[in-house]
């Protein structure tokens, strides 16, 4: 074959050792493959080296190919070992829900049921996210925070037992966050020792809502920055997480208020796991935990305690927790997630992409969650009209307007759910599941609304009813205008590039959303 | 547990359920299922749950293939739960509708049946890729199928292999069908041009057969689904007369449903549904005020809330010195922070009430008028009922010559909206001893609702007068009784009086003063 | 600047469209063209809010809304659904009868259909001048109670009238059929010069000023009255 013939075929060459390289011919074919998806590359593999004609010139891009068919084979290979760890995560989920947290599943996602309480958990703890947990006293909140993080930051219970700060008024900063070595501060230094709390990735604080504002906050702080500073040191955490605990409104709690609970990415409810689950709970030993380790949490108490520089330590911890994920797997088959793995994890579901209705649903909730028609945009202190025009959307029910971390935790939550389910893109499905529970939260409801609700027959808690109703409402008119509103979108998108198109109009908070950002732009 | 029977057709149907599940956007449904004993319908939806018609789907599929028969119907059973009817609100008032043109329970019916499908199967048809046209083009058909056949001819530009129907097709093709806000006036123009075949149906005895693709009965809401509908429905006729009627019309199919045992009617089988009083129920619980919380109370002490920096110039008094390390230094020394202790107060709970109502010939008839006065009462009930006091009611016209109902205290709605409604059209007299009987030493609140022609208004006023319980009079309109009234009160801090020039200011009213009065106890 | 529907660069924004919105559509801007024409022309006829019939204004009515509906491509289903949109009054807000006949019988005689079906049965209120100058070749039935003038000036066309009708049916009709199938009121017939009236129920009245054509009930003549003799 001619050079000229060979250019249909084969777009570039090959070098010359090709020919007698089998290996590195069928690199090339593959490479062609992705480079030239049109070519007759299928044909070629049963060609012998010494019948391809090379172009010598070309040679130079052989190290190239190889290089290229090297990639392609790590993306493969991380496909595989995606779903490995994927599966892992599965792993650890189930062997809590049959081993620690027992508790009836209460969602489903596609054909799959789901505890909330537990699944959010471990995306919280899979995302460096925020949880709330509520519930009744004594049913599992600390302790399923607890078992999540055990499990997938390699720590053992004891430890996390004692990383944990419990709410009440008189915790202080001291033992929130650290305090002076006393020894040093009588010589005159100033040397912090940090608590447990702020120098582990994982946070537990239990029952929140009892902890004054201003410890509230504190904490909401570090962990939504990962800095934790006391008198002039500061410990910067790579990897953190949040459960918050909180019982429902009772004698001596105070609230969260909203600015707070507006950084909590979630809210679930640990509920009563039913008559039978509740009695096999009862019947298990309550000393017997599998994730418990004296050994291994002694080790870790005298690394954390240490006078080393905190980046130092933190080597010495993951290394250890290495060496413990070791043990639990060889001792009790129970698998747990490494850092690597974590890492891995959050960069795989960062990449996730949204499809165009999750994007477009998400808008449209996003709409009726901040939008005025007589001022603008929503505000706390300001009241609606009567017979606005808007009425019938959810705008009209609520007080305030949804924060801008609210769609963050969305899109969040909603990839690693699709991460979870090896899903390839985040849909309408993982949005509407995980709405409620990022919703419920940031919501402050009128009182009428709230009094037509209150007497509804439901089986969630009343703030996370309320958002899955919401949700329903926001989801009906999505489904009746998608295409009209994913129309508007793309009609605005052409128009902020320079084309010369008007807004869709509609009948819904989205296209007046849309037109207003039009407007300012022209 | 018994084991649902495999079908050989249940993997298909997994495989398409997936497809249509993701074209609609995920719906909230469950599995659904095929029946084999199912022949006299396609489809079936009960309780959300689809179940399609074996022996049809197998007389479908010697037309088109097997999986586009399952896809049609399930696009065609998902289309109503998603778009039309969507509510049982929007079911109950496209039968109204058609109800008015046709005068006839089961042509309205069929009417209505017809017309969700049509808005269902066009509304798949323009927004999903759907094979519903081409299940439609073999179908066995009746009369009434032809012309709705020969109308989606019309409307979708696709051969179903009708002819015929050329003018009532023509005439069906104008009705904006995809446009929900002009609804009701659509099926009303649809049942108008579709009344003759319906005529023709029932002379020739086949108006009762079912329509193939399935019958929209009740049975696919829940009882929650109903209440929230009638709820909605009874706002939105504002007319107990219309209300009654179709509620009157569709007892049967909703004590099928199980509706009529479900709460707040507490009927049993057998028992008929009263119509006036549950328009009444379901219009005030729209007006419905939120459940009072339980009050918090300053407990009028200092105590230690938390701890904030001291810094120069703050008094040493507060220092705490354990968090303090013994140190009296900025930045290490903490001050204690004292807050007023808060507790809860008595629960004061909320007092009973006596409702008092004038049914005289001069006040409207609430069975067949909207009675802003009897709504002003029902929703005085509903809000002490939702705060767990109890309720009397004293109806009255001309009490001496019998005329009156006394209802002695209960939490039964049933028996308090009956009371409430319950018409004299006498004279106006009430019996002072009638009022005294219900007192009780807690000193109830009383509600009077009157346009104050009342005889012995004098006893009246000489009575209230005496009272100490907190006491809201309501009056209709101005006249001398009224003014009479007003100027024998007095100026008494318990006893407020309204005088109301739109009726539709009452409900208003009456839930303002109990907002003013629950609030005065937290 | 980021554009923020980035994400919608390569959506394709065409509209899916089935037959029913072009004809949705179609009717919504034949509707409101033929709407805006009756407002006019009650606006432009009613200046002081008293309508009297007498000749010459309702013949310059007609004139102006013959003018008005000429550009309109309407059809019989839009002629019905006036009759609608007028009774219930949402997007017309004044009915009078008079002026709202007229505007129909236009209407009628101008469409492109030789024979047009009203059903107004259900219609709350009752139009007056309904058929006016119906010409030769038009058929027009109404189904339901109509008003007063009902078949005024026929010209040669074809009424029929499914209900009853009020007074002056047939009023200076000149050439044409009328057939009421139900009961008539006052002064039926008045100034008729030809045609012929069928009645098939009560005549409340004739009226005394008949310069020709015939009036028959239930089948037999009534009128003239020396015809009658002779048959």
């Amino acid at each position: 074959m001619s050079v000229a013939d060979d250019s249909a075929l084969y777009p570039s060459g090959l070098p010359v050792c090709a020919r007698r390289c089998e290996k590195i011919l069928q690199t090339y074919i593959a490479v062609t493959r992705i480079a030239c998806p049109g070519s007759t590359w299928r044909r070629d593999l049963g060609r012998r080296p010494q019948d391809f004609v090379v172009n010598p010139f070309l040679a130079c891009y052989a190290e190239e190919y190889v290089e290229a068919h090297k990639i392609e084979e790590k993306a493969r290979g991380k496909d595989m070992e995606d779903g490995n760890i994927r599966q892992k995560v599965r792993d650890i989920y189930g062997f809590i829900q049959d081993n620690l947290y027992l508790n009836r599943p209460d969602m489903r996602v596609g054909e799959e049921s789901f505890n909330s309480a537990l699944l959010f958990s471990l995306l919280t703890a899979l995302n460096r996210g925020k949880e709330l947990i509520i519930g009744e006293p004594g049913l599992g909140k600390t302790t399923s925070a607890e078992y999540v993080a055990a499990m997938t930051y390699q720590l053992p219970l004891g430890l996390i037992w004692a990383s944990e700060v419990s709410g009440h008024p008189e915790q202080t900063e001291e033992k929130i966050i650290g305090r002076p070595d006393l020894g040093r501060l009588n010589q005159g230094e100033e040397v912090v020792v940090w608590s447990y709390l702020a120098q582990l990735p994982i946070k537990i604080v239990d029952e929140i809502n009892r902890l004054p504002e201003t410890k509230q906050s504190m904490i909401l702080d570090g962990v939504d920055r990962g800095n934790w500073g006391y008198l002039n040191d500061v410990i910067i955490n790579e990897e953190y997480c949040l459960f918050a605990t909180a019982n429902y409104q009772d004698r001596g709690t105070n609230t969260l208020i909203a600015p707070l609970i507006d950084r909590f990415d979630v809210i679930v409810e640990s509920r009563h796991p039913g008559t039978n689950l509740a009695l096999v709970i009862g019947m298990k030993d309550r000393y017997e935990n599998v994730l418990r380790s004296p050994v291994y949490e002694r080790d870790f108490q005298e690394i954390l305690v240490e006078p080393r520089d905190y980046q130092e330590k933190m080597k010495r911890i993951e290394d250890l927790c290495d060496r413990f994920g070791d043990h639990m797997e060889k001792e009790f088959s129970v698998k747990m997630l490494s850092q690597g793995e974590r890492k891995e994890i959050r960069d795989c579901v960062q990449e996730i992409p949204l499809d165009l209705d999750a994007n477009a649903f998400l808008r449209t909730v996003i709409a009726e969650l901040s939008f005025c028609f007589k001022y603008g945009q929503k505000r706390s202190d300001e009241h609606c009209e009567e017979g606005c025009h808007y009425t019938g959307f959810l705008c009209h029910h609520i007080k305030n307007c949804i924060s801008n971390r609210f769609p963050m935790s969305v899109r969040t939550y909603s990839q690693s759910l699709a991460w979870l389910k090896g899903d390839e893109g985040v849909g309408i499905e993982h949005i509407k599941t995980v709405l409620p529970y990022t919703l419920a939260h940031r919501l402050q409801w009128k009182e009428d609304y709230i009094a037509q609700k209150q007497g509804d027959t439901r089986r969630d808690p009343f703030q996370i009813y309320l958002a899955k109703e919401m949700v329903n409402e926001v989801y009906r008119r999505y489904n009746e205008q998608s295409r009209h509103i994913k129309n508007a979108l793309a009609v605005a998108y052409q128009a902020l590039s320079g084309k010369d198109l008007e807004p869709i109009e509609g009948d819904h908070p989205i296209y007046a959303e849309i037109k207003q950002d039009l407007e300012e732009v022209r | 547990m018994m084991e649902r029977k495999e079908n050989k057709y249940d993997p298909l149907l997994k495989e398409r359920w997936a497809k249509v599940r993701k074209k609609h956007f995920f719906p909230e449904l469950p599995d659904p299922s095929i029946s084999e004993s199912m022949d006299r319908v396609a489809l079936e939806i009960k309780s959300k749950q689809i179940t399609l018609s074996q022996s049809f789907m197998e007389e479908a599929a010697r037309h088109i293939p097997m999986e586009k028969v399952i896809e049609a119907l399930l696009d065609h059973g998902v289309a109503h739960y998603t778009f039309c009817p969507w509510d049982f609100h929007t079911h109950l008032t496209l039968y109204q509708e058609a109800k008015k043109v046709l005068k006839d329970k089961q042509m309205a019916q069929k009417s209505t049946d017809y017309f969700m499908d049509v808005v269902a199967d066009t509304h798949c048809f323009k927004e999903k890729d759907t094979p519903i046209s081409d299940l439609y083009r073999h179908m066995d058909r009746g009369i009434l199928d032809e012309a709705i056949h020969a109308l989606y001819q019309r409307i979708w530009g696709k051969d179903l292999n009708v002819k015929g129907h050329e003018e009532i097709s023509r005439r069906l093709s104008r009705i904006p069908y995809l446009d929900r806000k002009p609804w009701p006036e659509s099926i009303h123009r649809f049942s108008k041009i579709i009344q003759g075949l319906l005529e023709s149906e029932e002379k020739y005895g086949t108006l009762n057969q079912p329509n193939t693709m399935g019958q929209n009965d009740f049975g696919r809401y829940s009882c929650q689904e109903m209440d929230q509908g009638l709820k909605e429905f009874a706002m939105s006729t504002g007319d107990p007369g219309e209300f009654k009627e179709v509620v009157k019309d569709l007892e049967d199919e909703l004590k099928e449903a199980g509706y009529a045992s479900h709460g707040n009617m507490g009927l049993g089988p057998g028992s008929p549904l009263d119509a006036d009083a549950l328009f009444y129920m379901k219009l005030a619980e729209n007006y419905a005020l939120p459940i009072k919380k339980t009050p918090i109370e300053k407990s009028g002490s200092l105590y230690p809330f938390s701890h904030s920096p001291w810094e120069l110039g703050k008094p040493f008094r507060d220092i705490d010195p354990w968090t303090s390390f013994g140190k009296v230094m900025p930045g290490i020394t903490q001050i204690w922070e004292r807050r007023e202790g808060e507790t809860f107060g008595e629960e004061e709970g909320t007092p009973n009430c006596i409702v008092v109502i004038d049914s005289s010939g001069s006040m409207i008839n609430p069975r067949q008028h909207l009675s802003y006065a009897v709504l002003g009462a029902a929703c005085a009930s509903d809000a002490y009922l939702r705060n767990d006091a109890t309720v009397a009611v004293y109806n009255f016209s001309h009490a001496r010559s019998g005329d009156r109902q006394i209802l002695d205290y209960t939490r039964q709605r049933t028996k308090i909206y009956q009371t409430i409604c319950h018409y004299f059209g006498g004279g106006t007299k009430l019996d002072i001893r009638d009022i005294e009987s219900l007192q009780q030493p807690s000193r109830p609140d009383i509600f009077i609702i009157t346009d104050m022609q009342i005889t012995n208004l004098e006893d009246l006023i000489g009575y209230i007068n005496g009272l100490e319980n907190r006491v809201t009079a309501v009056h209709i309109g101005d006249n001398t009784h009224v003014r009479q009234f007003k100027r024998s009160m007095g100026i008494r801090k318990n006893i407020s009086i309204y005088s109301v020039q739109k009726k539709e200011d009452i409900p208003r009213i009456v839930l303002g003063k109990i907002r003013e009065y629950f609030r005065s106890v937290s | 600047m980021i554009n923020p529907f980035e994400d919608f660069k390569e959506y394709p924004y065409k509209k899916k469209e089935i037959p029913l919105d072009h004809i949705v559509r179609a009717k919504e801007r034949v509707m409101g063209q033929i709407v805006e024409g009756y407002v006019k022309l009650v606006e432009e006829e009613v200046k002081d809010l008293v309508w009297l019939v007498e000749n010459s204004r309702v013949f310059k009515a007609y004139s102006s809304a013959l003018r008005t509906i000429q550009q309109v491509d309407y059809d019989s289903d839009d002629i019905e659904e006036l009759c609608l949109e007028i009774d219930k009054g949402g997007k017309i807000p004044y009915l009078i009868s008079g002026p709202a006949g007229i505007y129909l019988s236009a209407l009628c005689n101008n469409a492109k259909e030789e024979r047009i079906h009203l059903r107004l049965h259900e219609l709350k209120r009752t139009f007056h001048f309904l058929g006016y100058r119906l010409p030769e070749g038009k058929t027009l039935v109404l189904e339901g109670d109509v008003g007063d003038f009902i078949g005024a000036g026929l010209s040669g066309g074809k009424l029929i009238v499914k209900g009853s009708t009020g007074n002056w049916a047939g009023a200076g009709m000149m050439d044409g059929e009328l057939f009421i199938n139900e009961h008539t009121g006052q002064n039926t017939g008045g100034w008729m010069s030809g045609g012929e009236i069928h009645i098939d129920g009560r005549i409340r009245g004739i009226a005394k000023t008949i310069l020709g054509g015939r009036i028959y009930q239930r089948g037999k003549l009534i009128l003239p009255h020396d015809m009658t003799a002779r048959e």
